[in-house]
């Protein structure tokens, strides 16, 4: 049932990332040089969305499914790796136009881009992992 | 008329993933930590990938429903979406023919940031940008910012200099 939900939510996830064109290279150039309110409109409004949302279920205390109150961890900050990683990753997202969630929905859709960034991808993983207590933080 | 979905539906649409997985599978939107969990089934002698990968196998699921959805959309008919550069841009003649075979390696090296970008920073788009900063994280701020920064250094001077525009 789990995995079933999950599958699905990822679905959902990755068709509406499909039907607002969010996936699309053009789309992210567009939104890099301003030439759009489009994917900032995307951005924002999800953010916005989801922030109601968890207001709300901190003011009303909803449960989840089993009946546990919901626990949020923020990430904890690490000056230098969110600041080089993050400049790292938005240089790999205006290359190629997807982040994670474009990635995979490229995997599907046009299997020879997709397959290669993903194993790109994993190329930059793995470097990560062999170098990642070198790194400053 | 559209032939794509504004962004008014699709970003609140997009945000209410949030909760759904929050409250249906108690668990922070995200998709990065799949690669690491990718990672842990091949490169288990390297410590970073050595760790109890069970909490982020949930990711890769959440991945495949992701990887499902864009073969379901080649079938829906709904791909008439990767052409969209009507403007006309530099970038916009690009477009047109950037998923094309031959710009494999380009998407191999890009891809190579994308991977290592996400761990450092420790978290992407989804991660940070939307989870993060719904929150009020002040790393998913500094990491939102940098991403745009690094987007800009590519978008205004990588692409051209690859692209000889």
């Amino acid at each position: 049932m789990k995995l079933v939900i999950t599958l699905l939510l990822g679905f959902c996830f990755g068709s509406l990332l499909i039907a607002t064109q969010a996936y699309s290279w053009f789309r992210i150039q567009e939104m890099f040089h301003f030439d759009s309110f489009h994917m900032y409109g995307v951005l924002f409004s999800a953010i916005i969305t989801a922030s109601i949302c968890l207001i709300l279920i901190k003011k009303f205390k909803i449960k989840t499914i089993s009946g546990q109150p919901v626990i949020l961890n923020p990430k904890k900050l690490e000056w230098k790796a969110n600041i080089i990683g993050g400049i790292l990753f938005g240089i790999g997202w205006g290359l190629t136009g997807a982040c994670s969630a474009p990635l995979y929905i490229l995997v599907g859709m046009h299997y020879k881009i997709g397959i290669s960034l993903f194993l790109g991808a994993m190329t930059g993983v793995l470097l990560f992992g062999l170098v990642d207590k070198k790194l400053p933080k | 008329m559209y032939n794509f979905l504004p962004w008014y539906i699709a970003g609140p649409l997009i945000g209410l993933i949030v909760p759904l997985l929050l409250l249906l599978r108690e668990k922070q939107f995200g998709i990065s930590s799949s690669y690491r969990f990718i990672g842990s089934k091949f490169f288990k002698k390297i410590d970073y990938f050595n760790y109890k990968s069970g909490a982020d196998k949930w990711q890769f699921q959440f991945a495949i429903g992701v990887v499902l959805a864009g073969i379901f959309s080649l079938y829906a008919g709904v791909i008439q979406v990767d052409a969209v550069a009507n403007n006309s841009t530099k970038y916009s003649e690009i477009a047109n023919t950037i998923y094309a075979s031959s710009n494999i390696l380009y998407f191999f090296i890009g891809g190579i940031f994308v991977g290592f970008g996400s761990r450092y920073a420790n978290g992407c788009t989804a991660g940070h940008c939307i989870m993060g900063v719904s929150q009020f994280s002040v790393s998913s701020f500094v990491a939102t910012i940098c991403f745009f920064i690094g987007g800009l250094f590519a978008s205004y001077v990588l692409i051209p200099l690859f692209f000889k525009i």
